[in-house]
């Protein structure tokens, strides 16, 4: 990668094209600014351009700053990490996850009071929804899985991360499309596909950042110094391919002008419905759950000091999980236009899905045999391993509601809301808690964390919040598909809607708390995890050493 | 009466005809893979990959 001979410093092939590069696209943005049909797509352009700037200097400093040798791969015969972009992620990912759950917070309570919409369009209901979902689910998520990923192939390859840049450019890249997709929405800029709402320009970069993480990913597979690719490894890869299928798929779309941020998708109807949730349900299958596994299966076995329970079983969880997951979106389009066929077969596959979930669910659970008293004294075990049993329930309720006759009942209702957030708050939100509490103190540097306790506080009080929320919704799920299928002995229709929308208030209202508790969580852990790069583990030393006897 | 001959029905054949069975065949062999004894071994010295330390 690089010309460095011995003394002189020169660029490498990265610095030297990558710098001129952003230069020329710094440049391309103004133009774009200047020439700009509509004020949002102005603004964006214009976000570019600096971003652009920045990124050029940023290399050439960087260049002017470093020691002319690349860094080494090894020291001392161990392999020299790179943990500078993960620590970036992992910021990233503690930031994006408080505005989203914040995010969250504003838009229930705008169910229960609509009043908070403001009667301004920046902050009606309908462009934060958007902003709350991508923030939880790409920006926090999609940190935590890029900041574990670069540290899990590492680790488990013994080798240093692959690229110089690149791997920087994968975060920094990833952030800025999350800053232009979130302005986006809040500017009213979306193409309404749900979870692929950024336009045309933010799928385009997107595009570049993704198919450079899987460069990143697989240079890094490689030149590993471990005959056998450990199964994390393979989840990750799965979650980082699919992801890139499934963008490129559903986001075929036209721009009216390039100066404009509008476009139209390349097909309609029915077609770009059942392609709209192939990705959405493959969204879930691969970005919410394969990656996430991944974490599961690196994340517990460390933490818990116990060897995965059965490798045998995490093979064959993983193809299973291949094999079926990309066939069952089509249970989003129950009773609509798509052909019956096809509804029943996204059912079917929803339905096997069962075996490869709770296969993995199991595997996860057990891998503590033999260190199951760890979940009274260690509170980030704990949430790691409720974490999978919340993944196991949510996996559950999942199928049954894939069941035509269900969905006929749960379908536009709350339920589904209840469902996705035991999914989301319970699994993904708790594995990946569990995730950064381990993986802060690593890449900091650290002994452990600042406060055990305080992570004991966060679990109890987030727990409380995702038994509010997902409860809640149940119940309101259920009487709302209830009071809308009821008939009166005349055959006319029992309730209006707005009587519907009446009964759910009180529900809404546990739903805030719900979700209020589980932000309330997420901060002691940001001032939790803030401590232990600061003070590092020093308020559990002084509780140790409040507990010595005295001499 | 013949079947209609159409894309639909060519890509339907095609796919039940050759992409099932090949599917099948090759989630079995991964299957056989996994849980084939002489690979215990590897397997479980890689269910311990994660607790090595550098």
């Amino acid at each position: 990668m690089t010309n460095v001979s011995a003394g002189a410093k020169s660029m490498t092939i990265g610095e030297a094209t990558l710098w001129p590069l952003f230069a020329v696209l710094a440049f391309l943005c103004l133009i774009g600014a200047g020439f700009a049909h509509d004020a949002p797509f102005a603004f964006h352009a214009s976000l570019g351009c600096a971003a652009s700037i920045a990124a050029a200097f940023a290399i050439l400093n960087r260049y002017y700053d470093r020691p002319a040798k690349p860094p080494p791969q090894e020291i001392n015969g161990r392999p020299n990490y790179n943990l500078g972009p993960i620590k970036f992620a992992s910021v990233a990912a503690m930031f994006w996850g408080i505005a989203g759950f914040a995010v969250g917070l504003i838009i229930a309570s705008q169910l229960a009071w609509p009043a908070l919409n403001l009667d301004l369009p920046w902050t009606s209901f309908g462009r934060l929804r958007p902003l709350h979902t991508s923030a939880v689910i790409f920006a926090f998520g999609g940190n935590v899985l890029i900041a574990t990923s670069f540290y899990v192939v590492q680790k488990t390859c013994r080798t240093r991360l692959a690229g110089d840049l690149a791997p920087w450019f994968v975060v920094l890249g990833y952030n800025f499309f999350i800053l232009i997709a979130g302005t986006g929405y809040l500017l009213g800029v979306t193409q309404s596909k749900e979870y692929a709402e950024p336009e045309w320009y933010a799928d385009l970069w997107l595009t570049i950042v993704w198919v450079t993480y899987l460069l990143v990913f697989l240079a890094t597979l490689v030149k590993r110094k471990e005959p056998h690719i450990f199964v994390a490894n393979w989840f990750y890869l799965a979650f980082i391919v699919t992801i890139a299928v499934l963008h490129l798929g559903n986001n075929p779309a036209l721009p009216v002008s390039v100066f404009g941020s509008k476009s139209y998708i390349a097909w309609g109807g029915v077609q770009d419905a059942m392609f709209q949730w192939w990705y959405g349900h493959n969204a879930v299958g691969f970005f919410l759950t394969a990656g996430f596994l991944a974490i599961m299966y690196y994340f517990i076995p460390k933490r818990a000091e116990r060897p995965i329970y059965s490798y045998r079983l995490s093979i064959i969880h993983f193809w299973a999980l291949i094999f079926l997951y990309i066939w069952a979106g089509p249970h989003h389009l129950h009773y609509t236009a798509l052909p019956d066929w096809a509804q029943t077969l996204g059912m079917t596959f929803s339905i096997m899905l069962w075996m490869p979930s709770w296969g993995g669910m199991i595997n996860g659970l057990m891998t503590l045999s033999g260190a199951w008293d760890k979940l009274r004294t260690d509170p980030v075990l704990r949430m790691l391993v409720v974490s999978v049993a919340f993944y196991g329930m949510s996996t559950f309720e999942g199928p049954i509601m894939a069941i035509k006759v269900v969905n006929s009942l749960s379908h536009y209702t709350d339920w589904t809301i209840g469902h996705v957030h035991s999914g989301a708050l319970g699994w993904v939100g708790f594995v990946s808690f569990g995730a950064l509490y381990c993986l802060v103190p690593w890449a900091w540097n650290r002994n452990g964390l600042y406060s055990l306790k305080l992570v004991n506080w966060h679990f109890w009080i987030a727990t409380l919040g995702i038994v509010l929320y997902i409860s809640a919704m149940w119940v309101s799920g259920i009487l709302q598909g209830l009071m809308w299928r009821a008939y009166t002995s005349l055959g006319f229709l029992e309730y209006s809607f707005i009587e519907t929308v009446e009964a759910m208030h009180p529900f809404y209202i546990i739903r805030a708390a719900g979700g209020a508790l589980f932000l309330i969580g997420a901060l002691i852990m940001a001032f939790n995890l803030w401590m232990t790069v600061k003070a590092g583990e020093a308020e559990e030393a002084r509780a140790a050493g409040r507990l010595q006897p005295a001499e | 009466m013949k079947a209609i001959v159409s894309v639909e029905n060519l890509v339907s054949q095609f796919v039940l005809n050759f992409w099932t069975p090949v599917f099948v065949g090759i989630f079995l062999a991964i299957v056989c893979y996994a849980l084939r004894p002489r690979n215990k071994a590897p397997f479980d010295a890689a269910a311990k990959m994660p607790l090595r330390e550098d």
